[in-house]
């Protein structure tokens, strides 16, 4: 069940043999994560690279969100770009270093790279980024981060820049691909006109280490919602109330767990038949636990009085709960179908209707997909409907919602190490390990980390987004 | 006891009268017999022969201290009444904010003479640095104790014992200034910060000559005559003056002290503050009272802030948090100070402080404000030098500034004093002074 050639890896010695000796092992890089709940400086002591397009327009965002968070930043661009770092460094406590677009990073070990190509008008303006990483990917540090931010190509002003804007992701996938080894991920944000001020937490989470498991994404930052009047960095969710379904076991678990250590008063859910664990949980956390079937007649208006019984609104939905009833088509019987299809895709949408009422305005609804949505799998036509209806129901419902400032996303789990997936075959579990940049499975906590995120009040730039949470797998990409 | 009148209202204000402090000297010298309550009884009885008043009009001593005498008698404040010879109804209390202890000190009398609780209050600090405890190792007592307190222990078994004892188990642990949850030596976090920032080695010498010569200038012109009283110690000598303070120290001779706190760092002990010893005290008063008693106020409290900061991120720069703050409680802007007076517990973080205190980008990210409220260049601030020079009792030093200050604004045309203090735990505390 663990995964060997982790394991390996965490010894020291073994990796030196494995070195000399030139064993064919692709050793994975083991992973930094944050364990505690999030500091307020996730980013101290660890040295960033900035650089940016002539034009690009994110320096001031940019610089508030590195030095907030503890970083010291290296940082080329014009004059003017470079006076925000040096300005926001000093409100910090540091000095911001020029350098240049092309030098190499002499002295210090960067544990984050990221260009700035907003604004571009043409491909040629790309030259740039590429000067900017050639010069320097070599000395990122191991768990280290990629990110880069550009406009979007939808609503670009014209061929050029539109061109631009979608080329820049090809890039950023392959960087992806390089930098995996290292344990290192890559990220492209697509920052909308208008929405720069919400790139900032934003930012903050993909370069701190609680955004180990995702790479090779294109994450839309949109200004469709309206951010919050003030959020706290740590204990982002103080006196918030969130309910997690399938909150027992695996997955479910770690993001109530997550979600208690950011504030949250969390509402553990599962079947009667967990009760033990889901008692046991809550205790833990200092929740309340709800033993209650989704698929059950009255299961939202339980779950309604519930949360209303507390005097408490619905601050946020995590949709967690789900089933694999896995057969090949032809083999598949009524029941199996109706099961996946009712526990996965439409409880959620019953729940969410009766719940909607409950969330006040700023509240989040995260959803779990998977990449078995995105490309489907051999035995789980059942399971991959479901969960791509999920990211259906997110997008069609996020202009919806927006009005009312409430934000709803898709998580999409790549090979998470799990009691589900501990039961797959060995050959196909390696295969599904290993196939992705970071070369190992993700854990439980990476997936909570994200759907924390994307509960809290400063996630208010991602809506209808689903974001994989998969070590840059290949499948389906 | 004076009966405690109520409040007539909110235009009650708290004026400092007078004040007095002890020489302040380095620790381990002439005051090393002379715990922290003994420099506070020689604080306070000094305070009321210099300003003289019946003794039954004072009703409450709000003292300060950090190294307590060994948890015999935590509430010095009351020791202090009892050594000094106050009348046993001056109640008391103690309160320990590291080195803003008695700023501290001195607000919370103010607080209560605002309010109407008093109308005369005695409130400052003391530190005997040399009186801190020393730890023995707990091995020590391990082997010790079973020989010591057994009542039916002979010679033989003591000298048993002396054959047992190793050199780890007699060898007392080094008191430190640590920050319990980062585990740094102040004088780290302040080398950090230095690094962090910028600041020259000969930016920090620079200003510690500064506060050398200020000082020095301070003593031979007779300007700190009227605030410290001479001290009679144990053994029988008489201290006149601080004995930190280089009137004839030079940049070549900071240049060539060792770093202190870290290798190749910039700190060294010459513009850091030294271990002291020493206690200041104060006389203060409703101004009615003052008035009624025939005192002629020096100042009085015009707003006060106190704050806290991340101890790991920068441990000593709250005063640029708390100095913004006083002055906005005051409805005052950086324009409007005449003095700024900074507690140097290094030269280091003093400049730290001031290039925040003069950064607008700080003022909007960390006080929400357009820019920054005050500007203020190294030599603008700290007339008469400061602890680097003088010395840093730790619980007293708030006290000597607001002394020297209420002094200097009576003195002179000067009509507002603005004073910052860092301290361990990364708390900080600023007051706003006014002429009366």
């Amino acid at each position: 069940m663990p995964d060997y050639l982790l394991e390996l890896s965490k010894n020291p010695a073994a990796r030196n043999a494995v070195k000399k000796l030139n064993l064919p092992l692709p050793l994975p890089e083991n992973l930094k994560r944050i364990t505690g709940p999030w500091p307020e400086q996730p980013l101290a002591g660890l040295a960033v690279d900035v650089g940016h397009l002539p034009t690009a327009a994110l320096a001031p965002f940019l610089a508030k969100a590195l030095c907030s968070a503890g970083a010291t930043v290296y940082a080329s661009g014009s004059k003017s770009q470079f006076a925000h770092y040096q300005d926001s460094a000093t409100a910090w406590g540091r000095i911001a270093k020029s350098v240049e677009a092309d030098a190499k990073s002499t002295g210090y070990k960067p544990h984050g790279m990221i260009f700035d190509v907003t604004n571009a008008q043409s491909p040629e303006d790309l030259k740039a980024m590429y000067a900017f990483y050639n010069a320097r990917l070599r000395s990122l540090a191991s768990s280290g981060r990629v990110l880069i931010c550009a406009r979007p190509f939808e609503g670009a002003k014209d061929l050029g820049a539109a061109v631009a804007s979608r080329a820049v992701e090809g890039f950023m996938r392959s960087v992806g691909k390089e930098i995996g080894k290292k344990g290192a991920t890559a990220i492209l944000l697509y920052v909308d006109e208008g929405a720069e001020e919400r790139l900032i937490p934003v930012a903050r989470f993909f370069l701190s280490h609680a955004s180990a498991y995702v790479s090779g994404q294109p994450v839309r930052i949109s200004n469709a919602v309206t951010p919050p009047q003030a959020f706290s960095n740590t204990r982002s969710l103080d006196g918030k109330s969130v309910l997690v379904t399938g909150a027992a076991q695996g997955i479910g678990r770690q993001i109530a767990i997550r979600l208690a250590l950011e504030g949250a008063r969390v509402i553990c859910m599962d079947r009667p038949a967990e009760e033990k664990a889901t008692a046991e949980l809550a205790r833990q956390i200092k929740g309340s636990a709800l033993h209650l079937d989704i698929t059950d007649k009255d299961a939202a208006k339980v779950m309604a009085d519930h949360v209303a019984k507390h005097g408490r609104k619905l601050d946020a939905l995590i949709h967690n709960a789900g089933v694999t009833r896995d057969k090949m088509l032809v083999n598949m019987d009524e029941q199996r179908w109706d099961m996946a299809m009712t526990i996965n895709l439409m409880a959620v949408m019953e729940t969410t209707d009766s719940l909607l009422p409950l969330m006040p305005a700023d509240a989040r609804i995260v959803c779990l997909s998977s990449i078995a949505g995105i490309a489907g799998n051999p035995g789980q036509t059942n399971y991959a409907t479901s969960k791509a209806g999920i990211i259906g129901m997110v997008k069609a419902l996020a202009p919806i919602l927006s009005k009312k400032g409430i934000c709803i996303n898709a998580v999409a789990p790549g090979f998470i190490e799990t009691r589900m997936t501990a039961a797959i075959p060995l050959a196909t579990r390696e295969a599904g390990r290993r196939l992705c940049s970071l070369g190992q499975g993700g854990l439980p906590e990476d997936v909570a980390q994200v759907v924390t995120f994307l509960s809290t009040p400063q996630a208010s730039g991602i809506t209808g987004e689903a974001i994989r949470i998969c070590g840059q797998n290949f499948i389906g990409a | 006891m004076a009966a405690k009148k109520s409040a007539a209202g909110s235009n009650r204000r708290a004026v400092i009268v007078g004040g007095v402090r002890t020489p302040f000297i380095r620790a381990f010298g002439p005051f090393t017999r002379l715990n922290t309550i003994d420099l506070g009884t020689k604080a306070v009885k000094g305070l009321i022969e210099k300003f003289p008043l019946p003794l039954k009009e004072i009703e409450s001593v709000v003292w300060g201290g950090t190294i307590l005498p060994g948890g015999v008698a935590v509430n010095i404040g009351r020791e202090i009444v009892f050594d000094a010879g106050l009348p046993m109804e001056v109640e008391s209390f103690t309160v320990v904010r590291a080195c803003t202890t008695s700023i501290l000190s001195a607000t919370l009398a103010a607080s209560m003479i605002e309010r109407g609780d008093a109308d005369v209050i005695i409130a400052g600090g003391s530190d005997s640095t040399s009186g801190v405890e020393v730890r023995m190792p707990p091995t020590l007592v391990h082997k010790a104790a079973p020989v010591v307190m057994s009542a039916k222990s002979t010679p033989s078994d003591y000298l048993k014992l002396l054959s047992k004892l190793r050199k780890d188990d007699i060898v007392p642990g080094r008191p430190s200034i640590r920050e319990r949850t980062t585990g740094e030596l102040m004088g780290e976090s302040a080398e950090k910060m230095a690094a962090r920032n910028e600041i020259s080695r000969e930016a920090q010498d620079a200003f510690a000559l500064q506060s050398h010569l200020r000082a020095a200038k301070a003593i031979s012109s007779g300007r700190f005559a009227q605030e410290v009283i001479p001290v009679e110690t144990p053994d029988g000598e008489t201290v006149y003056t601080d004995n930190i303070v280089r009137g004839d120290t030079t940049l070549e001779k900071l240049a060539k002290l060792k770093p202190a706190f870290a290798q190749g760092g910039t700190l060294t002990a010459g513009n850091s503050s030294s271990l002291t010893d020493g206690g200041a005290a104060l006389l203060l008063m409703s101004e009615e009272k003052a008035k009624a008693l025939g005192f002629k106020p020096l100042a009085a409290f015009k707003s006060w802030s106190y704050d806290a900061v991340d101890p790991w991120d920068q441990l000593l720069i709250g005063p640029a948090i708390s100095m913004p703050r006083a002055l906005a409680k005051a409805g005052m802007t950086g324009d409007d100070v005449d003095i700024v007076d900074i507690h140097e517990a290094f030269a280091a973080q003093v400049l730290c402080v001031l290039k925040a205190l003069n950064s607008d980008a700080f003022a909007r990210e960390r006080l929400g404000l357009d820019k920054a409220v005050m500007k203020r260049d190294p030599e603008q601030i700290n007339i008469h030098g400061g602890s680097v020079a003088l010395g840093h009792p730790f619980a007293a030093t708030g006290a000597r500034m607001i002394l020297t200050m209420a002094n200097e604004l009576a003195l002179g045309n000067q009509q507002t004093a603005l004073l910052g203090v860092c301290a361990g735990g990364a708390l900080s505390a600023a007051l706003v002074l006014e002429a009366v």
